[in-house]
């Protein structure tokens, strides 16, 4: 009586082994069987993610810094922003941080990219049908909270080690802020502006892309510079799988315990972030320039 | 050497005998290593198990690898045991150490069988029997293709942190891999090198990289080691240029023998009186620790459940180490 009130009583620890055996067996004839095919799934990313880092780090730096400044200045129109962000660029590449940035550029750019492809449609089916967003809020916590070590080692048996699960983990834990918010944005709608929609006699399709997007702007906006920071925040957890860049510079200071090293790469994520989240921002802010209040 | 040890084991558990009539004492508070890989948990927790039930200690164990841990005891004196410091990776660091006696080495061997170096799998080698040697080897890129780039072959190395790293970016260089087509791919982690070599043997895919042995790993998959071709290039090489970074020129060389020791810091020397000895008498032979490595990989163990099954397997084995006393306690709380 006693034993049971104190210790939970688990099932035995020969069973719970067994059950981890099974699935791990299970997981193992999954990967045998449908891991080729799955590498070769991902095969045309693989290709448009290296051709894009060679593009990256083969083209001059002068012309590299001038397209991110063009593009900088487009989104934002703010010659501060394009100011700093040469800067940053220049002492980037002055403490021969260059290459390790440019390939952590490619990386976060295509997942913002593939998060942006696979997340807003997922939001608006998501806004459509509670039922729906029943279903998939759960697997957007599961994606947010678990640490990214249990999702990796399975994508590492599955595809091997490299860009491809990088890009993966990175996704997974990227994509949930754009999900929720593109949701959020669309159910935020006003009920009485959809009204008057439907009294024009707008079809759904109209509905959604003439009045829902536009209204629901600020908030998927917010979704993407949520991405953005989160797919930069996980380049250092790619390391972990060998995905190189600014983050594998980062782990190895921590394991080699290279001080500078550490915050010098540290220093130019954060520089990138920053340049990412004002430019989205901005960006954001000049799509709504026809409202009247300026949400952000 | 190994008669050395067994003489010198013998000593201490004479000593032991000796000593034994002492009350045994509260050892207090005692800071440990445990190593970030399969035999490095297994180590730490039998030590643990040991210093807590046959020597009334209180252990913490500390988590990391070769070169952090061995930072932090140097600098720090933090923690005051390391049971398996891998050496080679920061030999210099430690010669010197052990030299100015701010360490101690109470064993030179507390695992036997060990060898690090450059694996494949035997089905590599059986599929193409021309290839002896290391030498052979990487005139074959093409049979092991880069995935993101198949004009390439793939060489995995080790992970930052671990000795291993710079001296496989050396002898990259030395062999001249990378004008032979081939590239050195960083793993990340251990677990990112680990799923590598399982994807790969799960799949019946060609792999080429750095590992150790004794290991559940190779044991489970059967891998080759295979020989480098050219002879080890001497201590001088090996510690002044061949595991130094920025080294010019690195010449060709086999893989020093792996040496691993037990250090401790020095107030542990004073103060940590039989456990010293039993540290000192503790050498797993390495059959035993291969058959322990694949019982924790196959069973998921961590350290804690297969030290207790280490211990109550291999009774013969670690009852050489310590006192009578001191076994009977262990075998008690067992």
């Amino acid at each position: 009586m006693r034993d049971w009130w104190y210790e939970f009583p688990a099932i035995g620890r020969t069973d719970l082994r067994d059950f981890k055996k099974a699935g791990d067996e299970a997981f193992k004839s999954f990967s045998r069987a449908y891991g080729e095919s799955l590498e070769m799934f991902f095969k045309p990313l693989l290709n448009f993610l290296v051709w894009f880092e060679k593009l990256l780090i083969n083209s001059p730096w002068p012309v590299v810094m001038a397209i991110i400044a063009l593009l900088v200045w487009l989104g934002s129109r703010s010659w501060q922003l394009v100011l700093g962000t040469l800067v940053s660029l220049a002492l980037i590449g002055y403490m021969g941080m260059w290459e390790n940035t440019m390939y952590t550029l490619a990386l976060v750019s295509v997942a913002t990219l593939v998060c942006i492809v696979f997340g807003i449609p997922a939001g608006i089916l998501m806004s459509k049908s509670d039922r729906v967003q029943s279903v998939i809020t759960p697997v957007l916590d599961f994606m947010q909270t678990v640490p990214a070590f249990v999702y990796l080692i399975p994508i590492i048996l599955l595809l091997g080690l490299g860009k491809i699960p990088g890009l993966i983990a990175v996704c997974i834990y990227a994509i949930p802020p754009i999900v929720r918010l593109t949701n959020l944005g669309i159910r935020l709608v006003d009920k009485d502006v959809l009204e008057a929609a439907d009294a024009f006699g707008a079809s759904p399709r109209q509905k959604l892309w003439s009045v829902q997007m536009p209204l629901a702007l600020p908030n998927i906006f917010a979704g993407v510079n949520q991405t953005i920071m989160m797919a930069l925040a996980m380049v250092v957890v790619a390391a972990l799988i060998g995905v190189r860049g600014l983050g594998m510079e980062v782990l190895k200071a921590v394991n080699n315990q290279y001080i500078t090293l550490g915050f010098m790469n540290g220093l130019a994520i954060m520089a990138i972030a920053i340049v990412f989240d004002r430019v989205s921002q901005k960006f954001g802010k000049r799509l709504q320039k026809h409202s009247e209040v300026i949400h952000g | 050497m190994k008669k050395f040890l067994a003489t010198a084991a013998i000593a201490t558990l004479g000593m032991g005998f000796g000593t034994s009539a002492m009350a045994q004492e509260d050892c207090g508070e005692i800071t440990m290593a445990e190593f970030n890989w399969a035999s490095g948990e297994l180590l730490a927790n039998v030590d643990k198990f040991i210093l807590e039930e046959g020597f009334g200690c209180s252990v913490e164990l500390i988590i990391g690898g070769t070169a952090p841990i061995f930072a932090s005891m140097n600098e720090k004196g933090v923690p005051q045991i390391a049971g398996e410091q891998w050496v080679n990776g920061v030999r210099t660091l430690v010669d010197e150490a052990l030299a100015e006696g701010r360490l101690y080495a109470v064993n030179r061997g507390p695992i036997e069988g060990l060898g690090e170096g450059w694996w494949v799998p035997s089905y590599t080698l059986e599929a193409n029997p021309e290839i002896k040697t290391v030498l052979d080897l990487i005139e074959r890129p093409d049979l092991f293709p880069f995935a993101e780039d198949a004009s390439l072959g793939a060489f995995v190395g080790c992970p930052a942190g671990w000795g291993c790293q710079q001296i496989n970016i050396s002898l990259f260089e030395a062999f001249d891999m990378e004008a032979k087509g081939w590239t050195l791919v960083d793993p990340g982690s251990a677990a990112g090198l680990d799923g590598s070599i399982a994807k790969a043997n799960e799949r019946n895919e060609n792999w080429f990289g750095y590992y150790w042995s004794p290991t559940a790993l190779i044991g489970k998959y059967n891998m080759v080691q295979v020989p480098f071709g050219v002879d080890y290039a001497g201590d001088e090489a090996w510690n002044g240029c061949i595991t130094q970074a920025g080294c010019e020129n690195p010449p060709q060389s086999s893989w020093v023998k792996s040496e691993v020791f037990t250090i401790v810091t020095p107030d542990f020397m004073e103060n940590g009186g039989e456990i010293n000895d039993y540290l000192a008498a503790r050498v797993y032979p390495g059959a035993v620790m291969g058959s322990m490595l694949v019982y924790m990989s196959d069973e998921q163990a961590e350290g804690s459940d297969a030290a207790i099954e280490f211990l109550e397997r291999y009774e013969d084995v670690w009852t050489q180490w310590v006192s009578p006393e001191v076994a009977a306690r262990v075998k008690a709380a067992l």
